[in-house]
């Protein structure tokens, strides 16, 4: 497709009520496993027009019409197209074309969402403010690296250290690139991967949470079916991983539940009484990918953080020589 | 009940606020007080994660080749796209328009990165400095 | 004629039991054996995959818990048939280890080395793919049944086509970058190896790991690795994350650290 500007090549327009709850114990949508499981399994794209949050002045307002949201869709690609046009000599240019990765696309496939928000929980489509507890945790987290910001690897933050990266944790949200998703079924087993993630190997059989829950980056998972519906608790999370402020006591619950062929609707709550007064969620499709999904090996490959200690140390001797 | 969705196949589509956050800030490894611009044969080429690192030889004005890193974007998604590991062949010759980094060394962002003769490094188009045009 | 009939029931005694183990091994609903399930690893191949003796720890200090313990070696034929130059290298590689071994630095232990690291690893299986989780650095392989696409990039942990030849799962493994050791003695295989595995189920809980190495760039011949894989039976198992990444830090960047300061655990948050 050589037409940069936004047009609707193909629209596949699926005729059924706007309500984006899945019916657990409905009529299937899924094909079966060999071993009678819904199919869920494939490699699929989580990038979706809806935004996280829902612009304030939207309200209550859950979904755009189909005229609301192509105006709406076009004005967040012009805001994105300018996102590679950067002046040269501004701190703003100082990074690779994201287009020439191919990274100002995602795959040729967005599913286009007549949602105003992923967040559908609470009503207004926006997280819930923190608690005190948890403002004071990030205040103290954020004391304890003041000026320090560079003094070595542990300062600096869980991506560019290369050990998680946020959105790949559970709850599983769309980012900036590489933001897919590979979905592993055999007898017993799940197996929930992103692209720049771990491999989360998920037990179907309804046990509990275990009782002795060792932190974990991606915390511990169990797994049940409630008819086509995958439903996955987890919590034990590491204490240092603080997703948006979280405590080491969030327990996320995520949906999975096939819609179509190509769909797999994702829906998460998250429960943290330390860190949100209410729990809260939402929901977005994920839209099965023409491709695969290939190693993320990040740490082999961190030239990027030798170059910013490095780059901390030289910029400090010059500071000493004036 | 169903969430309706709307499969759209489109040349450029969107991304979210946060597009220009990689795996790092930029702006802590790169010096925007440091622009380069380089011409070189490429060496070796590491496509790579978190990012892509193309090495290319330099012959300064006093005739002495330098060995420069550039750095680039994560790979899968050119992969997806039928990029392999001979898609930039050694010897190619390139230009870059970048930032060099803050330590000072010869390792810099391409900004902008072509072959010498104009054509993108990946898929064929013609680029010039700030032109996002979409692969095709 | 009391003999052959003796010999018949022998025949038949040894047949049956035969048959007895081939029907204990799990199988999947096509009839293959099923190789899911968590697996290990029981001997000292990840110190060195040629026989040695016990040895010193590589930090004197460390003392006999890090010492190195004595092995029978697992390479059929007993050595690793190297180039006269690649010995040489193994050797250089083995004087420098602390500093080069990619294990140190938390990195993906690539193929075979993954299997045979002294940690769990699970597989899960399909008819389409069998995936294998590994502990260690939270590795992953996906192995496509019956494929035969090429890699179109180099990885750590390699491009992988398995098929089934009876009850063998066969894996050929190609595109793999190089850089991985394949243990901590030094040995190692450039990124031109191409490695066949041998899943061979014995029976319920145990299975033949075999991996043949053929790489003309650094060994005068193709050989072959081959120990016993042993199912984890431990009640309530899981698999435990072993994102290693935080403590290969000071290792990897300890140097570039600002003078005065020592690694603080805890500080960062996304």
């Amino acid at each position: 497709m050589k037409n940069p500007t936004y047009s609707i090549g193909v629209l596949a327009i699926i005729s059924l009520p706007l309500v984006g709850c899945a019916q657990s114990g409905g009529e299937p949508t899924a094909g079966r496993t060999a071993w009678g499981d819904p199919d869920i399994s494939g490699a699929y794209a989580e990038f979706t027009t809806a935004p996280l949050e829902r612009n304030a002045a939207l309200g209550d307002k859950e979904f755009f019409t189909a005229e609301e949201h192509a105006e709406f869709a076009k004005g967040r690609l012009e805001q994105q197209f300018d996102a590679d046009e950067t002046e040269p000599g501004t701190a703003a240019d100082v990074h690779y074309s994201m287009g020439q990765f191919a990274l100002s696309e995602n795959e040729g496939v967005t599913s286009l969402n007549l949602r105003t928000s992923i967040v559908t929980q609470p009503k207004n489509g926006r997280i819930p403010p923190l608690t005190e507890a948890a403002v004071a945790r990030r205040d103290a987290r954020a004391a304890a690296r003041r000026g320090k910001e560079f003094d070595g690897p542990e300062m600096r933050s869980l991506t560019e250290r290369c050990i998680i990266w946020s959105s790949t944790q559970p709850p599983i949200l769309p980012r900036g690139y590489n933001s897919n998703l590979q979905i592993f079924q055999s007898p017993g087993y799940v197996v929930v991967q992103g692209e720049m993630g771990d491999p989360r190997v998920i037990p179907t059989d309804g046990r509990p949470l275990p009782d002795n829950l060792l932190p974990q980056w991606n915390g511990t998972s169990v797994g049940r079916w409630e008819g086509e519906t995958f439903v996955i608790e987890t919590a034990g999370f590491h204490p240092d991983s603080a997703w948006r402020n979280a405590s080491e006591n969030m327990h996320v619950t995520e949906r999975i539940t096939r819609l179509d062929e190509d769909t797999l609707e994702y829906a998460f709550t998250v429960v943290d009484p330390d860190t949100w007064a209410e729990p809260w969620g939402g929901t977005y499709p994920l839209t099965e990918l023409d491709g695969l999904l290939y190693e993320y090996a990040c740490t082999e490959g961190n030239y990027g953080m030798a170059n910013i200690l490095s780059g901390a140390r030289v910029g400090e001797q010059k500071a000493a020589q004036q | 009940m169903r969430l309706t969705t709307l499969v759209i196949l489109c040349g450029a589509c969107i991304l979210p606020a946060a597009v220009a956050r990689a795996h790092h800030a930029f702006a802590t490894e790169f010096d925007v007080n440091r622009p380069v611009t380089l011409e070189g044969k490429v060496t070796k080429v590491e496509l790579i994660n978190p990012h892509s690192w193309i090495h290319i030889e330099v012959v300064g004005d006093d005739g002495k080749a330098v060995t420069w890193m550039i750095e680039g974007g994560s790979p899968n998604a050119l992969v997806r796209r039928g990029i392999t590991k001979n898609s930039i062949p050694v010897g190619s010759e390139l230009v870059i328009r970048g930032y060099g980094t803050r330590d000072g060394s010869n390792k810099a962002v391409g900004r902008d990165m072509t072959f010498a003769d104009g054509r993108a490094l990946f898929f064929g188009g013609t680029q010039t400095p700030g032109d996002a045009a979409p692969p095709q | 004629m009391k003999t052959a009939a003796a010999l018949t029931v022998v025949l038949l005694v040894a047949a049956t039991a035969q048959s007895q183990v081939r029907s204990e091994i799990p199988r999947a609903s096509n009839g293959r054996p099923d190789l899911s399930g968590v697996w290990q690893t029981l001997n000292t191949a990840h110190w060195n995959l040629e026989p040695h003796v016990s040895d010193y720890p590589v930090v004197l200090e460390l003392g006999a818990q890090f010492a190195v313990p004595p092995g029978q070696g697992v390479v059929v034929g007993g050595a690793i048939p190297y180039l006269p130059d690649a010995r040489a290298e193994r050797d250089r590689r083995f004087a420098n280890r602390v500093a080069e071994d990619p294990e140190g630095k938390c990195y993906l232990g690539g193929v075979p080395r993954s299997t045979y690291m002294p940690y769990p690893f699970q597989i899960l299986q399909n008819e389409r793919d069998v995936v294998i989780a590994y502990q260690f650095a939270t590795g992953f392989r996906r192995i496509f049944v019956d494929g035969t696409d090429e890699a179109p990039l180099d990885s750590w942990m390699g491009w992988s086509n398995g098929r089934w030849d009876g009850d063998t799962f066969i894996v050929e493994v190609t595109g793999l970058n190089g850089l991985t050791w394949l243990d901590r003695a030094g040995n190692y295989a450039s990124g031109s190896a191409r490695i066949t595995e041998r899943y061979t189920p014995l029976g319920p809980n145990h299975m033949t790991y075999e991996a043949t190495i053929d790489d003309a760039t650094v060994f005068s011949q193709p050989w072959t690795i081959r120990m016993p894989l042993y199912r984890i039976v431990d009640e309530d198992f899981r698999m435990l994350e072993f994102k290693c990444e935080p403590y290969a830090e000071e290792k990897i960047y300890g140097h570039l650290r600002k003078p005065g300061t020592g690694p603080s655990a805890g500080a960062s948050s996304q």
